[in-house]
């Protein structure tokens, strides 16, 4: 295995559901005990097997709860999955929701520092970082105050400037390039296409065929947890136009065993 | 690859094939969970005057409450009785408040946990961290109150920083398991309240164990047959001992005190991180 490579066999990702309808306190007494033992799961994902190569792009499509968060949070290692195999090697950046690990109590400073230990840098590390962030969030004098005095724009720019600092070898992306104002916007598409020519493995989910096909050849669409169709970005297109024209089944939901 | 130098990675990746295991995962992220303790220090003291002084004026002002209650309201026997009391206090003071605000500290975490991989065992053990700061800082008006009131120091004093790390070590087995218990059943949270509650009568805190005498009920007995068992019998004299009857703990509180130490921490984080990976499905 190679750094930058991310091996997905057979992964599956099931999540337990409990119906909650209670009407008499009988059966509010005997459910809270049955719940323990029977609950209904609902596999999110189920039988994906996806290679990437290091510095391979590829886009994930598909409609909203076909997977793709759920296929992203496995990749970033926050999902283990219930069944099959997610193997990645090198360090992620996973830029799915930006500033999640920020502290509204704490200044810009301190969540910067804090959110590079929670990525596993050093105190040195980020210090020697700590400058360049700043630039790029074009936060000035607002990094010492605290988050919660933040615009949202602002905390995104401080969530992305940080989320582009950290050498990742893996860029996984979540429709975060929404954030901030049109310039703002164009110069994080920039810097990803940076990193795409450093060669850095690159995960983008995206329900814009234009920035899809601009970052990324190849593509890969999900349709209610599968991988229905991978290949070049072009004809990913047209088979996932072809899938949402059908009917939609809904969410499968089998009893556990 | 027409790389930009600038792009370059700068540490070139040697990341091992292996899958770190939960220790070497916990070291490598050290530092978090100093960046998190200082986190909730800040937090906790944010806006407030006298900010961490409160960490030491509490203890004092619960001294005088005490003090007052214990010689004038029901006057106790007991030579020095607020140092008496204050010594085993403190320890238990530190215990109970890690254990209550660290069960909770996966589920006030969860967004992060939702959204980035991170070892969650270091959220329960930044909280015992940030307790054990307040602790460590609640020593020195226990010092200041021993000066006041002529309380002799020995050199049994020097025993006190394995006090601390064993009781430390305790806290943080204990705040583990009940941490990932209460992912699985809220009702943990409450039940402990009410548990902690009993456990302080039950323990040795307001009282010595020498001084229980020898009534012999059968309730009575089952109460000395708990505080046999108690760690708390072996974990505050650990304390107490030193701080207020001048004289190193006895080898068999030391003995039964690791044990129960490496023992809760041992099986605290063995079944906190075998746990753990199913967290995110009950938050």
């Amino acid at each position: 295995m190679r750094t930058g490579e991310i091996r997905i066999r057979d992964a599956g990702v099931s999540y337990r559901l409990y119906r909650e309808k209670v009407t008499t306190l009988k059966e509010a007494v005997v459910n809270r005990f049955r719940h323990l033992r029977t609950s209904e799961s609902f596999w999110a994902l189920r039988h994906v097997t996806l290679t990437i190569a290091p510095g391979e792009a590829i886009a994930l499509v598909g409609h909203n709860g076909s997977g793709k968060s759920t296929l992203l949070k496995t990749i970033a290692g926050v999902l283990t999955p219930s069944e099959g195999e997610v193997e990645t090697l090198g360090r992620i950046s996973p830029m799915i929701e930006l500033g999640a690990g920020f502290d509204p109590e704490l200044t810009g400073r301190d969540n910067v520092y804090l959110n590079g230990a929670l990525l596993g840098f050093s105190r040195k590390q980020m210090e020697a970082k700590f400058d360049r962030i700043v630039a790029f969030s074009e936060l000035g004098d607002f990094i010492d105050m605290p988050i919660k005095s933040y615009s949202s724009g602002m905390y995104a720019r401080l969530g992305f400037a940080l989320a582009q600092d950290v050498e990742p070898d893996i860029l996984i992306i979540d429709e975060v390039l929404a954030v901030g104002d049109e310039r703002f916007r164009e110069k994080c598409r920039r810097r990803i296409l940076d990193f795409r020519t450093a060669g850095v493995t690159f995960c983008y989910v995206s329900h814009s065929l234009e920035s899809a096909a601009q970052l990324c050849p190849r593509a890969a669409v999900l349709h209610h947890g599968r991988v229905a169709f991978d290949g070049a970005v072009e004809d990913a297109w047209a088979a996932y136009r072809e899938m949402e024209r059908g009917p939609s089944p809904g969410p499968q939901i089998d009893l556990a065993p | 690859m027409k790389a930009d130098a600038e792009l370059q990675l700068a540490s070139a990746p040697t990341v091992a094939l292996r899958k770190p295991g939960p220790i070497e995962d916990l070291i490598k992220f050290r530092q978090l969970i100093l960046m998190l303790v200082v986190r909730e220090l800040k937090v906790r003291y944010k806006r407030s005057v006298l900010g961490l002084l409160w960490t030491m004026l509490n203890p004092l002002l619960l001294m005088v409450v005490y003090t007052i209650v214990f010689t004038t309201i029901m006057p106790s026997g007991q030579h020095n009785f607020s140092v008496f009391l204050l010594s085993a206090l403190l320890p238990w003071i530190f215990f109970s408040t890690a254990l209550m605000q660290g069960l909770n500290s996966v589920l006030a975490n969860q967004e992060l946990i939702r959204k980035v991989r991170v070892p969650q065992a270091v959220f329960p053990l930044s909280v015992v961290g940030s307790n054990l700061v307040n602790f460590t800082l609640s020593l020195v008006p226990l010092v200041a109150l021993m000066l006041g009131v002529g309380q002799p120091f020995s050199a049994a004093l020097l025993f006190l920083p394995i006090s601390v790390l064993l009781l430390t070590v305790f806290t943080s087995g204990i705040t583990l398991l009940f941490a990932t218990a209460t992912v699985f059943f809220r009702d943990v949270k409450h039940l402990t309240e009410v548990l902690l509650q009993m456990l302080m009568y039950l323990s040795p805190v307001l009282y010595d164990v020498t001084q229980l005498g020898g009534k012999s009920s059968w309730w009575f007995n089952m109460f000395r047959d708990f505080l046999a068992v108690n760690p708390m019998t072996y974990l505050i004299p650990l304390v107490r001992d030193p701080v207020y009857y001048a004289r190193f703990p006895s080898l068999l509180v030391v003995a039964v005190a690791a044990a129960w130490s490496i023992g809760a921490l041992v099986v605290g984080f063995a079944v906190f991180v075998r746990l753990s990976p199913r967290h995110i499905h009950h938050l």
